[in-house]
């Protein structure tokens, strides 16, 4: 089948696409998830679904993969029309998905991994390893892998790699449409190239590709086509080489968005937060630092170079082993979060669903979580004042949610984002930690949490910003600091901060001294 | 530009098709049909007997939905019972503690002995699971040590007014139950402490992250489930006027079997008092019945292992509705 395809693209015929799905139609109790979706991916083609959280891509994407089945409308996979009624149906009909969440087992190899559930048998049912192995390898061939063997264990490889395994296990399935939620988003730029080479290869191979990101830069890579949504209807379709950036984001949002990075300069004032020599091994060494009021401190580095470690930290939750905090200029302990929060120091994390939100939860019990004291009297929880925090907090942050009662883990992304940090606002802080502060979240999300940045900052909040986005840590930060392996490597001034200063400093390479020296 | 629209409402309202009303109304079901077969069976004073036996496992029901709400679970209660019946008789009759004194006492080791379960899972991070298996045998173990296989009897007329007395005409510890149950019911339902358990059953990390005092509240809720047992210890003592340390052997079970028939997740993060006070009062009352209207022991048993399979399976089911409409 794959080779049909082939020569009929070398014949430069018009390829029959290879997935098309028309007038997709979805409805969940009180939301229309989708109304009148349609596109279609041929084969060798990678088509980007763009559009804000809660734009339906997930809900596009989980009928595709046949997780809901759709109210309305047909799907095609090679002109044929089929009904999806379980993932193993759509895997049966080609369709592998790779979700933001790698499912991946940790205690199992790379080998054993790829072929889970469908591992080559020898005689009497048993499995045969050595068969396993070699299949592994050929797939590793083919797509140019040479660093990663079929025998490592799955929990000792890096993100990049575990997304690779991912993929692997899609080849090994014959997969020829390949669904890849925001794949990037935990990536380092060196992985984010090397997914791309992959990427490249898999189109040569006539596999399509639905490819789901918040990135515009990488849409413009390496997509062909992009599919915009916006509330759960189709806006248009466009070939990326007769697009912009700009004119997507203007369809995804229905407005223009001025500038994506507004910061304004505010006077800075005292000292909030002073960290000197914290040691926390063995990810904290000996870290000083110093964050002033209205002042937003980028920090910089790779993932893994102790960043988040760090500011976990600070806020109690691996206390530090030795080093001082002093907050507003007085020494302090802060042995748990409890004491932190108490001190006025809020932390967004980065991981949401665990650390960030209680999922099963309501979205009023999650905006009181972190400031129930408030909302108490003797313990008791007074549930008119709850329910006016939780609704000063939507309205703030222009929460989309059915309603207070709505439980948080089926809110998007975005939305849950913005309960997380509206939580810690609501207990009036005086240092903000944040931790990827809008990794996975759509563009007029993340303009949003950048506008409110600087409207927090403005009003004489500190800010410490953890960030891998370059872009987003040069355009919001008054000043950067770098890390790496668990130190501060250098510090910039809003005006030294250039990417490729940064940048090399993370790195560790040249640079990085000329940075220290600045 | 917030988006509150009005809130979906599914074709049953939602307190038809809690867990906990279901099975009230599944006992009542029961109720009528025991009290058909046996004219014994529905009268007060019959009922209130059953308060009378309910309660000491009922005192410990109240702790124990705490913990498994935070995901926990602690099996040495019924070892604490022995544990603290036999102190109670030991110091009374060996150390010459007065009675009084020698109450609190009994009911301060329970304290102590749930405090210790507390301090190893929260501090070592012994799963509760295997620390109170291990304090299941220890404290059983304590008891005999310390009692040498002798009972304790003889206590003054006072003493058994708790275990066998009335006020009002209802049984007194039924009081002291009913009293348990309204303070553990509002404390879970209505206050910042309830809502701790709650968000450290969903997601323990998150609530850490959070800033809510999650050891701390774990250390409460084991400390409690012992004090709890110290209580039981003295009601047990006073009803039945002898002292042995095999005393409350097996209560573990019964316990946690009224506190997951009653709709508490044994993975933690659900569950309510009203409903365990309802699986407690249907076990009981389904042991009672079943006995008068002339089913052996052995049957009984097997009704009751029924009962919770089919509870279980009708919980499930409920939820599996709930996901769809949520």
């Amino acid at each position: 089948m794959n080779e049909a395809r082939n020569a009929l693209m070398r014949e430069g015929g018009p390829a029959a696409p290879l997935l098309a799905v028309a007038g997709i139609e979805k409805s969940f109790p009180g939301v229309r998830a989708l109304s009148g979706v349609s596109f279609e991916v041929a084969p060798g083609e990678v088509h980007a679904l763009l559009g804000e959280n809660g734009a339906g891509k997930s809900t596009l994407i989980k009928i595709i993969s046949g997780v809901y089945q759709p109210d309305a409308g047909t799907i095609h996979v090679d002109g044929r029309p089929l009904r999806l009624d379980s993932p193993d149906d759509a895997r049966r009909a080609g369709i592998a998905t790779i979700y933001q969440e790698l499912l991946l087992f940790r205690d199992l190899t790379v080998a054993e991994n790829v072929f889970m559930g469908h591992a080559p048998r020898g005689r009497g049912g048993r499995l045969d390893w050595k068969a396993m192995a070699a299949k592994t390898e050929a797939l590793l061939a083919t797509l140019e892998i040479v660093d990663l063997a079929p025998s490592r264990v799955v929990g000792s490889l890096s993100v990049g790699n575990r997304q690779r395994v991912e993929i692997l296990r899609a080849l090994s399935q014959d997969a020829q449409l390949l669904i890849m939620d925001e794949p990037t988003a935990a990536l380092t730029e060196y992985d984010v190239t090397r997914l791309f080479d992959i990427v490249r290869r898999l189109k040569s191979r006539g596999v399509g590709i639905i490819y789901i990101s918040h990135r515009m830069d990488e849409i413009f890579q390496i997509a062909d086509r992009v599919t915009v949504l916006r509330d759960g209807a189709q806006v248009g379709t466009r070939r990326v080489a007769e697009t912009s950036s700009a004119e997507l984001v203007q369809m995804m949002v229905g407005r223009q968005i001025e500038s994506l990075f507004p910061k304004v300069a505010v006077a800075v004032g005292a000292p909030v937060l002073e960290v000197r020599d914290l040691v926390r091994r063995p990810m904290t060494r000996s870290i000083s630092l110093t964050v002033r009021a209205g002042e937003i401190l980028g920090l910089a580095g790779l993932v893994g170079s102790g960043r988040s470690e760090l500011a976990q930290t600070i806020f109690g939750v691996t206390p530090a082993e030795s080093g001082e905090i002093l907050v507003s200029g007085e020494p302090v302990q802060i042995r748990a979060p409890g004491r932190a929060r108490a001190l006025g120091i809020a932390y967004v994390p980065e991981d949401r669903a665990t650390q960030g939100l209680v999922r099963p939860m309501n979205v009023r019990e999650n905006f009181s979580l972190a400031s129930l004291a408030r909302v108490a009297r003797f313990g008791f929880i007074d549930s008119a004042a709850e329910t006016r925090l939780a609704e000063t907090g939507v309205t703030r942050f222009r929460v989309r949610a059915g309603s207070l009662d709505q439980v948080v883990g089926r809110l998007s992304g975005g939305n849950q984002q913005k309960i997380v940090l509206g939580k810690w606002l609501a207990n009036q802080p005086k240092l903000l930690i944040l931790d990827e502060p809008t990794r996975g979240i759509d563009v007029g999300a993340k303009a949003e949490i950048h506008r409110l940045m600087c409207e927090l900052a403005a009003q004489g909040l500190a800010i410490l910003m953890i960030s891998s986005e370059l872009p987003e840590v040069l355009g919001m930060s008054d000043r950067v600091l770098v890390m790496r392996e668990g130190r501060l490597v250098a510090e910039f001034s809003r005006a030294e901060a250039t990417p490729e200063a940064v940048g090399a400093a993370m790195m560790g390479s040249q640079g990085a001294d000329a940075g220290r020296a600045a | 530009m917030a988006v509150l629209a009005p809130e979906v409402r599914s074709a049953a309202p939602r307190w038809l098709i809690r867990h906990e009303t279901l099975l009230a109304a599944i006992l009542l079901v029961a109720l009528v049909i025991l009290g058909l077969f046996n004219e014994r069976f529905l009268t007060v004073d019959n009922l209130l007997n059953q308060g009378r036996l309910m309660t000491e496992v009922g005192l410990l029901a109240l702790p124990m939905t705490f913990i498994i709400i935070t995901g926990g679970i602690d099996l040495s209660v019924g070892s604490i019972v022995g544990l603290c019946a036999i102190m109670l008789g030991y110091s009374w009759k060996n150390l010459g503690f007065p009675l009084p004194l020698a109450i609190a006492f009994a009911i301060g080791v329970g304290g102590v002995a749930g405090f210790v379960n507390g301090l190893l899972i929260t501090r070592i991070r012994v799963p509760p699971l295997i620390m109170t298996i291990a304090t299941l045998a220890l404290y059983r173990g304590l008891a005999e040590g310390i009692s040498q296989a002798r009972s304790v009897r003889n206590y003054p007329e006072w003493f058994f007014f708790t275990g066998q007395g009335e006020w009002l005409g209802v049984p007194v510890q039924l009081w002291i139950l009913l009293v348990g149950i309204i303070v553990a019911g509002i404390a879970l339902d209505r206050t910042t402490f309830g809502r701790t358990l709650y968000a450290i059953g969903n997601n323990e990390t998150a609530a850490r992250f959070s800033g809510l005092p999650v050891d701390r509240v774990k250390l409460v809720v084991y400390t409690l489930s012992g004090l709890a047992a110290g209580l039981s210890a003295w009601v047990l003592v006073s009803r039945v006027t002898t002292t042995r340390s095999d005393m409350g052997s097996g209560y573990e079970l019964d316990v946690i079997a009224a506190v997951v028939l009653g709709g508490t997740s044994i993975f933690g993060g659900v569950g309510t008092i009203w409903g365990t006070v309802v699986g407690l009062v249907m076990i009981q009352l389904l042991k009672n019945g079943l006995a008068l209207t002339g089913v052996k022991g052995d049957a009984t048993i097997i009704v009751i292992g029924a009962v919770l399979i089919a509870s279980t399976l009708i919980a499930s089911s409920l939820h599996g509705r709930r996901e769809v409409a949520g």
